[in-house]
């Protein structure tokens, strides 16, 4: 959809999903094309394989088409989208039964190391963060990923994780000490290493 | 945790890059999607039974409907209204007996592989026809 600027014109999502409901299934590329990197970083976050990454993603998407005639759009179509992955992933991570490193013994003290980003070059800041998220457990990076990055409500959240919200708070709040932490001893080590 | 961690978070998560999957992600599900669609299409052109079977239903309801009638008729017509009717009654209701009749005569074995047979065949029909039903399985 092109306008006569050449540029493409944006839409909220519920024009999309309307245009896919009437029948122009095209537009539903739109919707992949906004959502693809955080279903996918959540599925690859869960899986830790890139090839069954893109396919958990893939079907996630598939089923939002699928169930796109449900979607009563009370809630954000982001969080619906997100709260199928997730279920997706939590489901498929049941089958498999695999076993990650969780960073639930990482221990949360009441004095966090003060957090100082000066001195780490720009193009390092970001492979820091990213190294700091790959610690997190699953549920950890789900939870940091949404309240951080995509701006998500608790309350969005919660729908999306299936918690309650003061479940959600909880562990948004553990999750977010964790990943501070990990974050200020990554980057002790890394002043260490420039020094 | 203090607001000032919380923002320095913030801050630092704004520049988190997330995974992309593959360029040809978008089109890998479009193509998908429109697969999907047209197996959909697909589904709703190819019916479950034909119009054979319809035919045949509708055959032996009426079958079974006259066959009702017609002795409930001479049953209880003490004084039937025409004798070309009561006649036609007898008939067909005796020949429908008799079918019954024979069709009682056959054998338990030869009854039970005679449904089996046709549960299979149904089944076959159910299974390999897009339906979908069987699709996730």
């Amino acid at each position: 959809m092109l306008s006569s600027k050449g540029q493409m014109e944006k839409h909220e999502d519920s024009y999309y999903i309307q245009k896919v409901l009437d029948g122009e299934t095209q537009y539903f590329s739109y919707l992949v094309e906004q959502y693809q990197d955080v279903v996918f970083s959540i599925a690859l976050k869960v899986l830790k394989n890139r090839d069954d990454a893109e396919e958990m993603a893939q079907e996630s998407f598939i089923k939002v088409y699928q169930t796109l005639g449900s979607y009563k759009g009370t809630a954000k179509f982001s969080t619906w989208l997100y709260r199928i992955t997730y279920n997706h992933c939590i489901s498929e991570i049941r089958k498999r039964k695999h076993h990650y490193v969780s960073t639930d013994d990482v221990e949360i003290g009441d004095n966090s190391p003060e957090m100082n980003l000066d001195g780490i070059p720009d193009e390092r800041r970001s492979q820091v963060i990213k190294q700091a998220m790959d610690q997190l457990g699953e549920e950890d990076y789900a939870l940091i990923l949404l309240y951080y990055f995509e701006e998500q409500s608790v309350e969005e959240i919660s729908r999306v994780t299936m918690l309650t919200e003061s479940n959600t708070k909880v562990k948004l709040f553990r999750a977010r000490k964790k990943l501070y932490q990990i974050l200020s001893q990554n980057l002790k080590e890394e002043l260490y290493e420039i020094l | 945790m203090s607001e000032l961690e919380d923002i320095k978070l913030k801050a630092l998560l704004n520049e988190l890059q997330l995974d992309s999957p593959d360029p040809s992600f978008t089109l890998q599900v479009m193509d998908r999607i429109h697969k999907e669609k047209e197996l959909r299409e697909v589904v709703k052109k190819d019916k479950l039974f034909g119009k054979g079977f319809w035919l045949i239903l509708v055959l032996f309801v009426i079958l079974m409907t006259s066959y009702f009638v017609l002795s409930t008729i001479s049953v209880a017509g003490s004084e039937p209204a025409d004798g070309v009717m009561q006649d036609l009654g007898n008939t067909v209701s005796g020949g429908i007996q008799g079918f019954l009749s024979g069709f009682a005569a056959i054998p338990l074995s030869v009854a039970g592989i005679m449904l089996a047979g046709s549960l299979l065949l149904f089944i076959d029909r159910l299974v390999t026809s897009n339906t979908g039903i069987f699709r996730s399985l």
